[in-house]
């Protein structure tokens, strides 16, 4: 096992925002199955990281691959990496799904247009089948009886359901979490934590940024403290919430 | 006497308003054609300034300029009156449509609204919100299904308000035409006066036959809204709760 592909390769990433450097160097791989917790403080870069994995953010510097596929970029003459191919790029993010702190359902669709998007029209899976797939989705997130509503009728941990239902549609090899109870009220929070702890429990690679530390204590295989846009320190939860944890994690863990 | 008289005015009213009535498949046309016109124009305006080519968006922003600063009606009257004074036009293949008033006129609203039309579907796309894009990006989409999936419908769905509006200020702007001899609804009304010396009572006819096709577009509106989001109620914002 230690030997096979691991599902993402990050190496040496850098990102730069108007001079000030966000991300100074950050390698991280993930493991099939693994479910990886990113926590820092505001303003330390761990959102920028991992929006740089499917390049909705472009790195300065890195290389990125999804299962041994690297990620399509080149250097152009002024040392800037750059996407050499689209396409290839629109089926590397395929292969992975994000799940935003702001859920960004698209307004303008029904809850089962949501969900059967990506498939028909990334994929190319025939409607009836996606459809089908979408009502299972949609029950397996406790969202089943509401694939005729709109974005807008939902309450905010509801959205977010739906929005996770959207990103399993595909079958991704990786989910990206971007703080996905962040914009939650308390009460809602527990609804979508409950989920992706059943998700962690079925064996998907999962990369999530949160500030839910019991989620990262009792869910996460991994534990990755990003601090000043650098890996402070990372590993088991048992150890990094243990009496060997740094100095710097504990400090940030009571601040 | 009196009854004469009062039958005198039902019967010139009946009259005026059924020329009046007549009139208005010319204002509707000339609506329905520059609309036409001036929404693809817009749409092609809009693509052009978000081009790649600095030429290309310079050429789109100096039309909205030359087309938004100055009035319709001066516009009318160079399509008019100025080009034909230009010989190579009169002698041009194209003579038979710039002689008619009814063409240059519509040339002219198309011209001048696409400028409009521009600004309103630039304000939507700008209004888009990023989220909405970042998430088709993330599942892989393409550029043309993004466009044709995301961008396209959240457009027009931002636009729709502003867009209609601009649609109900085109049926009035008709109303030059009649300044160019085109006798469209406005057209007949003064060519009554002109042999009536009434004014009031045709104007007001003549405002009667416009509130009736601003009113019958601002229903079509209405209901292109409700269709595009049934959700959607009037001047009401977010509905749910979190």
């Amino acid at each position: 096992m230690t030997d096979a592909i691991p599902v993402l390769r990050a190496t040496g990433i850098e990102k730069s925002f108007g001079g000030r450097k966000v991300l100074k160097g950050i390698d991280l791989d993930a493991a099939k199955g693994e479910v990886i917790s990113i926590l820092g403080g505001s303003g330390s870069g761990k959102s920028t990281f991992l929006r740089c994995l499917n390049l909705l953010e472009m790195p300065d510097v890195g290389e990125i691959s999804i299962a041994g596929t690297p990620a399509p970029l080149v250097r152009d003459r002024h040392g800037a990496l750059r996407v050499s191919d689209a396409r290839a790029l629109g089926s590397m993010r395929a292969r992975t799904a994000m799940v935003f702190q702001g859920f960004n359902l698209w307004s303008h669709m029904r809850v089962i247009d949501n969900v059967i998007a990506a498939p028909v029209h990334v994929h190319g899976m025939a409607r009836e089948e996606a459809v089908e797939r979408a009502h299972a989705l949609l029950e397996r997130v406790g969202m089943g009886g509401f694939a005729q509503h709109w974005p807008r009728q939902l309450s905010g941990g509801q959205q977010q359901r739906v929005a996770i239902a959207r990103a399993l549609a595909t079958d991704p090899e990786l989910m990206l979490f971007d703080e996905p109870t962040s914009a939650l009220d308390p009460e809602r929070v527990r609804e979508v934590l409950d989920l992706m702890r059943s998700l962690a429990a079925e064996g998907r690679t999962m990369l999530v940024v949160t500030h839910e530390m019991a989620f990262a204590r009792d869910v996460s295989t991994r534990v990755v403290h990003v601090r000043e846009g650098r890996i402070e320190s990372m590993g088991p939860p048992a150890q990094m919430f243990g009496p060997d944890a740094s100095p710097a994690f504990r400090a940030f863990l009571s601040a | 006497m009196g009854g004469a008289a009062m039958n005198a005015d039902v019967t010139f009213l009946a009259d005026t308003a059924l020329a009046i009535v007549r009139a208005v498949p010319v204002t509707l046309g000339l609506f329905v054609a520059s609309a036409i016109g001036a929404s693809l124009l817009g749409g092609g305006l809009v693509a052009a300034l978000t081009a790649g080519l600095a030429p290309v968006r310079g050429i789109a922003r100096g039309w909205i300029f030359l087309f938004r600063g100055t009035p319709l009606l001066l516009q009318i009257f160079m399509v008019y009156y100025g080009l034909a004074a230009l010989g190579p036009v009169r002698q041009g293949p194209f003579w038979p449509a710039f002689r008619d008033p009814l063409f240059c006129a519509g040339l002219a609203m198309t011209c001048c609204c696409s400028a409009y039309i521009a600004e309103v579907l630039r304000g939507a796309l700008a209004a888009i919100p990023a989220g909405q894009i970042e998430a088709a990006l993330a599942c892989g989409m393409g550029r043309v299904t993004r466009l044709r999936l995301i961008v396209l419908p959240q457009m027009l769905r931002l636009a729709l308000p502003a867009y209609g509006n601009e649609l109900v200020m085109m049926v009035k702007s008709t109303s030059l035409a009649s300044t160019i001899t085109v006798l469209d609804v406005t057209g007949v009304a003064q060519q009554v006066i002109a042999h009536s010396y009434r004014t009031l009572d045709v104007f007001c006819l003549a405002a009667g036959v416009y509130l009736g096709l601003t009113g019958a577009l601002t229903a079509l509106l209405r209901w292109a809204e409700r269709r595009l989001d049934p959700t959607v109620s009037d001047g009401a914002g977010e509905g749910a709760s979190r």
